[in-house]
């Protein structure tokens, strides 16, 4: 299957936040109430019935002032750290590149809004005493995407902003738009998620640092996050493996040393010199 | 010292001693049952064969149930503490005692306990060195497990990812030690020849006088007996 990428060029966007509301209408996720807090951006953050909302930033850089605007969403990475840490396989690494998320199966342990280099998934507790939660991401329109259409913020974007496709194709598109801003007046002009993890499956082109968009500049694998189920687990199985295999020979040989035992009860008189272990 | 105490059943009229109160009992073993109810259902997300019991009604119920074991288990040394506390700190203030005797129990272990010899061992306490590495290891696991699982259970979200994340990995590891040693316990109380009474202890209390003796004989000389010197003078 091809690699696919969602492409992202973010000096197209012109925050009419359509692929905010064509994700909720395709997923049926509610509306949030939320009140005016003097930005534009609403809701202020991610939610678990909002997988994708644009974010406002203003950036000043040589004279020149830019308003920023970017889809902040799930950005599936390539090393996905949430995949890695997933104890019930509820998010899985698809075959085209995609981290792919199962409701059903998340048992809500949160492990993945934790390892998140991006902080993405959001927790909804159902009951905080039972534990009881489900995460929840984008999905990248997983029913969609696998039967061949494009996730649902891209068909709506009206500029155009949101490009979905082989994933050569799209670093090429996003390469040559950068020399084409550059090109225009925006020497920052950068691409961002071509290699970060492995290659970001949510690829942006930007016009100003990573930072100013609130992304980080140089996401990191948290160390964590493949410890647990790449050292721990095996680690766990070898030593219990160990341990079985130890008391096992422990039985045999205290078995076999029980006899010699009970004759030297028998006849007791000398105690034998330090002879060391039968073999 | 006196004689091996293998075939205890097949002398009649053994004295018997006092090993373990009826407090350190019921401790005990509700904290053995917490404890199998937290790793039983805690596999469930650490052995990917069992991933299939973590999902939808039984993973609920193992949700559930590993939160309520989690509170049996942090109240069962309350139970100890409150019950007995003279046993409780006793208990306690031997597990941090480390003497030559210690040292000189772990040097023979082998030879004792895999070739059935006898008469090299020092005398040991109410515990001997076995038993006291079980116990500071279920002492430090506790704590371990206790403040790792609360920051898992109530400060998802609120405490710094990394510390959430070495939470989770801390408590593994509490687990993989803890089962070592679980292992280790039940062949020892269950399935080794030589230790057939102690688990008699854990259930009804008592050990014969040459079983404490042979494995416990500081404790029977300095605590045993001298009680009953007490009692004696009482009456």
């Amino acid at each position: 299957m091809s690699q696919i990428t969602l492409l992202v060029d973010a000096s197209k966007c012109t925050a009419c936040r359509g692929c905010q509301i064509a994700c909720k209408q395709w997923w049926d996720l509610s509306a949030t109430k939320t009140t005016q807090t003097g930005t534009y951006e609403n809701p202020r953050d991610l939610e678990s019935n909002t997988w994708s909302r644009i974010t406002f930033h203003e950036y000043e850089s040589g004279g020149k002032f830019q308003w920023l605007f970017l889809q902040s969403s799930c950005l599936h990475c390539t090393n996905a750290a949430c995949v890695d840490v997933c104890p019930t396989g509820a998010l899985k690494q698809n075959a085209t590149g995609f981290v792919s998320f199962e409701r059903d199966l998340c048992n809500g342990c949160a492990y993945c809004a934790e390892a998140c280099p991006f902080g993405i998934p959001r927790m909804e507790t159902i009951n905080a005493l039972t534990g009881e939660a489900k995460a929840s991401k984008c999905n990248m329109c997983q029913d969609r995407v696998t039967n061949g259409m494009t996730p649902a913020c891209v068909k709506t974007c009206p500029p155009g902003a949101l490009q979905f496709g082989e994933r050569t194709a799209m670093i090429t598109k996003a390469k040559e738009r950068v020399e084409t801003l550059k090109a225009r007046g925006y020497p920052e002009a950068r691409v961002y998620g071509e290699n970060e993890l492995g290659g970001l499956r949510r690829m942006y082109v930007l016009t100003a640092p990573a930072s100013a968009y609130g992304l980080p500049d140089s996401p990191q694998y948290p160390v964590l996050a493949s410890a647990w189920q790449n050292v721990i687990q095996p680690f766990g199985y070898v030593a219990t493996a160990l341990a079985v295999v130890g008391l096992a020979l422990n039985w045999v040989a205290t078995r076999r040393s029980r006899l010699n035992h009970v004759e030297s009860l028998a006849a007791p008189a000398p105690e034998a010199p330090a002879e060391k272990e039968e073999v | 010292m006196a004689s091996v105490a293998t075939d205890v059943a097949a002398r009649p009229e053994q004295a018997l001693v006092l090993r373990f109160t009826a407090a350190e009992r019921v401790a005990h073993w509700v904290h053995f049952f917490a404890f199998t109810v937290l790793l039983g259902t805690g596999m469930f997300l650490y052995v990917p064969w069992f991933q299939p019991f973590a999902l939808g009604a039984s993973g609920e119920a193992a949700r559930l149930a590993h939160r309520a074991a989690a509170v049996v288990f942090m109240a069962a040394p309350l139970i100890y503490l409150i019950w007995s506390p003279r046993e409780f700190f006793y208990s306690l203030k031997e597990s941090f005692s480390w003497g030559a005797d210690d040292w000189g129990w772990l040097k023979n272990a082998w030879n004792y306990y895999a070739h059935g010899r006898t008469g090299t061992m020092p005398p040991q306490g109410k515990y001997n060195a076995g038993q006291k590495f079980n116990a500071l290891t279920q002492i430090v696991t506790f704590w371990l497990f206790v403040i790792t699982g609360l920051v898992m259970w109530f400060g998802r979200g609120s405490v710094p990812p990394d510390l959430f994340l070495l939470s989770v990995v801390v408590h593994d590891l509490s687990v993989i030690a803890t089962v070592l040693l679980f292992m280790l316990h039940i062949y020892l109380v269950a399935v080794h020849p030589l230790m057939r009474e102690s688990i008699t202890a854990m259930f009804e209390g008592t050990v014969s006088e040459e079983f404490a003796a042979e494995h416990h004989g500081k404790w029977l000389t300095e605590r045993v007996f001298r009680k009953r010197k007490d009692v004696k003078r009482q009456t």
